[in-house]
């Protein structure tokens, strides 16, 4: 009972730092909204989704950076559905990351693009791991349970 | 009388929560959740990556529909049991798209000739673009939704499943003949994610379905 009760109160805060924090927004909470007895694992499903797409995606805009006649127009079109997975799962500093890097493509400037793409996959690293120790958490509370 | 069977059809389907929406986007992540959200509105749900593959769907129900539809097939064959599963009563589609884009689903789906043309479309987007927005209410969809999508907006499309269950040459004839109004006066915008075409004639939803008094009897 301890221990469930000390790792609940671990998950609630973590979960509250994430928000102040700014690495998740209101829509994160519209995702475990949907997670009941029905779909227990929701989360960690569209999350897991979340993370194979965002990897391809990452891995797109960098391929299509290095090529030597840069297509802005495809680059854009990487972060475009970044931004959309990212706002859609409630990751609010990737999601403004993605902006700030849209913006880039349009003015077509190829050192700033590669400057956020740096940025970016330094804030989605963060991301991930902030969410994998929110699951870990999850994991052993439900442990906890049995 | 027909109109109170369909009442009493729909007022049964209602119940038994059938129905089946058709989700197009090519985001696995996008399907993912448009499934879950879907799913808690009661809908059965059938996610395709593309455009094409959401016309492939509709031919191929269209070929199974007209295979098992016998002699004995009435009016009301399209909601016969073994049909009740398979007809789509909403397609609902993501903007952009490679190849073919939400919109050109879109037009093809209400320019076709058969039955395609009745069944409510719904478009979302993630980008609010007014003139893109317009466009789409326009060529006929019900609704066009901002991603991030929310529960709360999926509630909504409530309406207009329903309204695809009753016959649909009763309302579609008086819900779609605003098209020579100006449409911009129709557009209303109802909250931050959802805005709709409100019908001239009817500005109430409600008073387009049928009898709402006799639903409650049955």
């Amino acid at each position: 009972m301890d221990v469930m009760t000390q790792l609940q109160r671990q998950w609630r805060e973590h979960t509250a730092y994430l928000r102040k924090e700014g690495y998740l927004d209101d829509q994160f909470e519209q995702l475990q909204k949907l997670q009941d007895e029905n779909s227990p694992d929701f989360v960690a499903e569209v999350v897991s989704i979340f993370f194979d797409d965002s990897e391809k995606l990452l891995n797109n805009m960098a391929g299509a950076l290095e090529q030597k006649v840069v297509d802005f127009k495809q680059v854009d079109a990487h972060v475009h559905q970044f931004k959309g997975s990212s706002a859609s799962i409630g990751a609010m500093r990737v999601k403004n990351l993605c902006i700030e890097f849209r913006n880039h493509c349009e003015a077509q400037s190829l050192e700033e693009c590669v400057r956020c793409l740096r940025k970016l996959r330094y804030e989605y690293s963060l991301l991930k791991n902030q969410l994998e120790y929110l699951f870990k958490l999850e994991q052993q509370i439900r442990a906890a349970v049995v | 009388m027909e109109l109170q069977s369909d009442v009493a059809d729909t007022q049964q389907q209602m119940e038994q929560q059938h129905f089946h929406v058709l989700a197009v986007d090519d985001s696995p992540f996008e399907r993912k959740l448009l499934e879950r959200l879907l799913r808690e509105c009661a809908c059965k749900v059938t996610c395709v990556e593309s455009g094409d593959k959401a016309l492939e769907y509709l031919n191929q129900l269209d070929t199974y529909q007209s295979n098992s539809a016998d002699s004995t097939a009435s009016l009301s064959s399209s909601q016969s049991p073994q049909q009740e599963g398979l007809k789509i009563n909403l397609i609902i589609t993501d903007y952009s798209m490679p190849g073919m884009s939400g919109y050109d689903l879109l037009k093809t789906v209400k320019g076709s000739s058969s039955s395609w043309k009745d069944i409510p479309v719904v478009v979302i987007s993630s980008e609010n673009v007014p003139s893109r927005i317009s466009m789409c209410l326009q060529e006929g969809a019900e609704e066009f939704l901002l991603k991030p999508l929310k529960l709360s907006d999926l509630k909504n499309l409530q309406p207009h499943l329903l309204k695809s269950l009753v016959h649909y040459n009763k309302d579609t004839k008086c819900s779609t003949d605003t098209g020579n109004n100006n449409n911009n006066d129709n557009v209303v915008k109802m909250n931050n994610n959802v805005i709709s075409k409100r019908i001239a004639m009817s500005p109430e939803p409600s008073e387009r379905r049928p009898k709402p008094k006799e639903l409650a009897v049955v």
